[in-house]
Parts: C-alpha cells; sequence; structure tokens
C-alpha cells in the first residue's frame, strides 16, 4: 500500500513531513501494516527510526500487529504512534474548545512579532504544518492513498475534501482569477477560525485566516504545488461583515508543468 | 425564550454546543507545540509557556462553561471538582474524566482520563522527552478555578505518551479566596 | 413611545470598572463619566447589599425598582456584572442578561485582541448584541 505512493511524488519535494507511507490505517484489527517508515504527522517531528525506538528501554517493545496492544482498563495503550488505529477523523470536540486555543495561538504569535505582516507569516507558519499533514492524513484516509497531480484536482480536493473534514463545510466558492492565470481563490462568507474574532481597526487589513492561508499552502506545496497564499478581506454588499478570500498564486514551475500535462 | 433550567448532564452539553472535528483542534495544538519547541528551544521553558496559555484560556473558558451548563454556585471543593470531571471536560473536549485519589482532607484528587484528544497522532521524539504534552489542561484548569476564587497547583502524574497507563493530573486546592467585598476592611 | 424595554445596558468587570455601556434611548442623559460613576456606585451598592443580608450566601441584588423604571443585574460567578435598566414591569430581562453574558464569552473572550477587564471594543459583539436587543423590541411588538 505504500511502495506505489512513494512513486507518484514529485522529485522536487524532498520534504520530511511527506510520509504518507507511514500511516497505518489499521482498518481491521490485526491487519499487517509496515513500519519500515518512520512517523510523519506527528506534531513534534517524531522521526526517529523503527530500529532506534526499539533500544529504549522505557518502552514495551514495538509490536508488529495492530491487534496487539497493552491493555489497562479501558485506556489503550500502544507501543508506538503508528500502532494505534488511525482515526477515522469522526471524533469531536466543542468549537469552543479550538476557538479558545485558537485565540492563544493568536495571543501568543502577537507576543513575538514587532509587526503586522510578521504575525501573519507566523500564523501562516504554524497554518503550514497544519495542512502539511492533513493532506497526509486524507490523501490516505480519503483518498485510498492517490494523491491529485493535476491543477484543478488538488484545488478541488482543497476547496471540498479538506474543508469539509476541517470545517464540517465545503467552501463557499472556488475561482480562477480573472486578470492572472496564476491566481486562484477560495472563498468563505464566515471562515470559521474568525467566527468570534473582531479585528481593532488599527490593525488594518489584518486577517487571522492567515492561520487558513497556511494550511492551503501547506497542502498545496506538500502536494507538489508550491504557491503564495494570502488571506484577505473582501467587502460583500447589502451585509455588514466582509468575507474571506483566500488567494492562491501559484510558482511559475507549477503553470509550466501544468501546461506540458496539455 | 426558554426559562432558567438546572444544569444539563454532560452529554446533553456536548450535544447542544457547535462542535468541529477533532482533528482541527489537535493539530493547531500540534502546531502551537512546534512553534514553542522553535521559538523557546529549552523543553522546560515549553512546558512553562504550554502552562501558561492554559491558564489565559481558563480565565476566559470559564465563563462560558458557567453561561452554558447552567450549574450554581458549588458548596465545595468536591463538587467543584466533580463537575469539572463530568461537565468540563465533556462540554470542551468531549470526554468525560474520573475523579480519585483523595486526600484525607478533601482539598486534592486526580482527574484521570482515558481519551484525550490532544495527543492524537503524538510520539515524543528523543529530544522532547521531558515534554509535558498536555501542560496546557492543567493550565486551563488552573485559570478557570482562580477565576471562582480558588487558586490551585495542578501537576501530571501519569502521562501516556511517556509509557503511563492513562493520564492523570494532581489537583491540589492551595487557598480558597474569600469573596471580596469593597468597604470590608476587617477579617 | 418608546419600544424598548431596555433604555440603557452596562457591563462591569469584577473591580467594579466599566467595560462596555449601551445606551438604548434613556433621553440622553449620561455621558461617559457619568456611566463609569455610575457603573463604580452600582458594584459599591450591590456588595453592601451582600453585606446587609441577615443571612450568609447572598448574592446581591438583582432587582431594583423605581417608580419609573427597573434595574435588573446579572452577576457572573466570575464576578463580571451585566446590569440593564429597563421599563417598569419588563419582562425576561434574566434570560436576556444571561443571553448577553453568553455573547460576551462567545464574541469578547474568544477574541485574541481582547484584552481581560478592559473596555469591550469588539465589532461582533455589537453586532450579535444588536440583534438581539431587536429581536426582544420585535417580541415585544407583537405582544
Amino acid at each position: 500500500m505504500a511502495k506505489g505512493l512513494r512513486g507518484q511524488q514529485p522529485s522536487t519535494n524532498t520534504s520530511p513531513t511527506r510520509r504518507l507511507s507511514s500511516l497505518s490505517k489499521g482498518k481491521k484489527k490485526g491487519e499487517e501494516l509496515d513500519y519500515s517508515a518512520p512517523p510523519g504527522h506527528s506534531p513534534i517531528h517524531a522521526t526517529r527510526s523503527a530500529s532506534r525506538r526499539l533500544d529504549r528501554g522505557r518502552r514495551p517493545p514495538l509490536r508488529r500487529r495492530v491487534g496487539k496492544m497493552i491493555g489497562v482498563g479501558k485506556a489503550k495503550q500502544y507501543a508506538n504512534v503508528l500502532d494505534k488505529p488511525l482515526s477515522r477523523g469522526r471524533q469531536e470536540v466543542s468549537l469552543s474548545a479550538f476557538a479558545f486555543l485558537f485565540s492563544e495561538l493568536v495571543q501568543y504569535n502577537q507576543t513575538q512579532v514587532d509587526n503586522i505582516a510578521e504575525l501573519e507569516r507566523r500564523l501562516e507558519d504554524a497554518g503550514y504544518a497544519v495542512g502539511a499533514r492533513v493532506l497526509e492524513l486524507l490523501c490516505h484516509r480519503e483518498k485510498g492513498n492517490r494523491r491529485e497531480t493535476r491543477l484543478l484536482g488538488i484545488l478541488s480536493f482543497i476547496h471540498s475534501t479538506v474543508w469539509k473534514v476541517l470545517f464540517g463545510k465545503v467552501a463557499d466558492s472556488l475561482e480562477k482569477g480573472t486578470e492572472h492565470e496564476d491566481e486562484y481563490m477560495i472563498s468563505e462568507k464566515e471562515l470559521l477560525v474568525n467566527r468570534f474574532i473582531s479585528v481593532p481597526k488599527d490593525m488594518g487589513a489584518f486577517n487571522c485566516g492567515a492561520f487558513v492561508a497556511g494550511i492551503v499552502r501547506g497542502v498545496l506545496e506538500n502536494a507538489g504545488f508550491p504557491a503564495v497564499v494570502t488571506a484577505h478581506f473582501v467587502p460583500i454588499e447589502g451585509q455588514q461583515r466582509p468575507r474571506t478570500t483566500i488567494l492562491i498564486k501559484f510558482a511559475e514551475e507549477v503553470l509550466q508543468r501544468e501546461a506540458r500535462f496539455g | 425564550m426558554p426559562p432558567l433550567t438546572g444544569p444539563k448532564s454532560g452529554d446533553a452539553l456536548f450535544g447542544s454546543v457547535e462542535r468541529v472535528n477533532a482533528e482541527l483542534f489537535t493539530l493547531t495544538y500540534g502546531a502551537i507545540v512546534r512553534q514553542l519547541l522553535t521559538d523557546l528551544e529549552e523543553v522546560e521553558e515549553v512546558n512553562k509557556q504550554l502552562d501558561q496559555m492554559g491558564y489565559n484560556i481558563g480565565t476566559r473558558l470559564v465563563d462560558e462553561f458557567l453561561a452554558k451548563s447552567n450549574v450554581s454556585r458549588c458548596v465545595d471543593f468536591k463538587e467543584t471538582a466533580d463537575v469539572i470531571a463530568k461537565l468540563g471536560f465533556k462540554m470542551f473536549l468531549g470526554v468525560t474524566a474520573t475523579v480519585t485519589n483523595w486526600d484525607a482532607e478533601g482539598t486534592s484528587c486526580s482527574f484521570v482520563l482515558e481519551d484525550n484528544p490532544l495527543v492524537d497522532f503524538v510520539e515524543l521524539p528523543d529530544t522532547c522527552q521531558g515534554l509535558q504534552y498536555c501542560n496546557v489542561l492543567s493550565g486551563v484548569i488552573r485559570g478557570a478555578l482562580e477565576m471562582v476564587s480558588m487558586k490551585t497547583e495542578v501537576t501530571w502524574v501519569r502521562d501516556m505518551l511517556r509509557g503511563d497507563d492513562a493520564y492523570e493530573m494532581r489537583v491540589k486546592l492551595t487557598k480558597q479566596v474569600p469573596e471580596e467585598y469593597p468597604y470590608k476592611d476587617d477579617d | 413611545m418608546a419600544l424598548a424595554a431596555i433604555y440603557s445596558l452596562f457591563i462591569i468587570n469584577k473591580s467594579g470598572g466599566l467595560i462596555y455601556y449601551k445606551d438604548y434611548g434613556s433621553a440622553g442623559r449620561t455621558d461617559t463619566n457619568d456611566s463609569l460613576r455610575l457603573a463604580s456606585l452600582w458594584h459599591s451598592m450591590h456588595a453592601i447589599s451582600q453585606q446587609l443580608s441577615p443571612t450568609p450566601g447572598c448574592e446581591g441584588i438583582d432587582l431594583l425598582q423605581a417608580h419609573n423604571f427597573d434595574l435588573h443585574c446579572f452577576q457572573s460567578l466570575t464576578g463580571t456584572k451585566f446590569f440593564a435598566v429597563c421599563e417598569t414591569g419588563a419582562q425576561n430581562i434574566e434570560t436576556l442578561l444571561k443571553v448577553i453574558y453568553e455573547l460576551y464569552t462567545d464574541f469578547v473572550l474568544k477574541n485574541p485582541f481582547y484584552e481581560m477587564e478592559m473596555p469591550i471594543r469588539c465589532e461582533l459583539f455589537d453586532l450579535n448584541l444588536a440583534q438581539v436587543i431587536q429581536k426582544d423590541r420585535v417580541t415585544l411588538l407583537g405582544r
């Protein structure tokens, strides 16, 4: 299940986060899984090899089968994160829990910057890390280990699959820029991350959607579509609140490759 | 508008609030931890910052809990702990905690979590063995309780990321600040 | 005749500082300084009422009735007070204040640009509050 995917990866991308092969789906207990690659989507870069993990005294030895786990009470314990069946993505937390966490992410980053451009960049970086992992997770779970290789395919994957999983709905619109061939826009009347946020007037056009722009860039870049992605408020006639548009400007190489594909 | 009612059950509460996919939450938390590791470098500093961030969240989140759960003032710390375990964890994270290991004075107890949405996908690498990955949760408890006049110390005693069989945090009530009245300069 | 059940709304922090004030047509009597002073006085009176209580556990004044207005006050367990000056006999104000408390937890406390205990300047809080008050007025009209 893992080998074919590797072959699909564009040679330009050597990011350590691209390890689709390492995800263990664990659909059925006891299913044989390939543990040869390190975990790619641990949020803190767990990048050791399985053999080194075996050396560590503290943990029980690596189990080769998902079905075998060391259980105490109801709590399940796995020798390592790859033994754990991949979640189906049906678990939920309250929107509030996310909103408070996101608010704290923004507040923390405000203390780390001198200006708004830097704040945007840092939120985008945080989002990028999420996007890179979301790509791995969803290609594996939702797409049967296949990844989009064409521009419109990956855009529609973001607009529908990624949006649905992360924000519970398909994005309101996906459009091609009218002035520039390399620009695309994903728009949302009310971005989930902005639901409770009022940006003070003195921060100008700053949009916390920079985090979502980062997610989009993380997905695109790790799928081999480098792009500059930014978030903008766009006023809508007759509405008190502007919508947010995520503007995607693809790198030249992406468009050239598309042209070659025909 | 419906009349004011008594406290809801944990399940009813979680069912009544708007929810999102836990993966968005988990991955966003992962992104925060990663940023802190990059910014602060020292694992100990990251632990402190996570606790501080949790505290900040707690001081804000407590009002939402009070507003939406309809709980009234708790009579003592024991009741407070039960409310947090059964309603608080459920309302925000969709999981329940068990309250155990009370001391004789009834001022310290443990919250045991079997499910913890923060840690999906996580494994501590060798360089981060000292990381208290879930410190944000203990911070939230401390911050929230402080807003209702209870000073606490919250520490982790078991952590599945470190090979334990559950997540357990110890909550110790250190001081119950009495209500502050202006124009009262005695006691 | 004013349709508003509410003449004005105050939110004060746990130290008695006014963090939000909105006038809904109380004959334009209170300027900023007045409202700040009123908030602080109300905070003290509320505390005094707790001390006056003959039995322990008093939570302070919930309702103050005058011949031409009612003042309804809701205090959260964290010490933030929401109070509204209303028409005499205005109904369901407790519920309305609780709804406003919920709006506060959503659009103020979850806003990363809001600093705790400071004056509330959150566009979304204003918008949602206006809607709730509007709805309340429509309900009244339909009566």
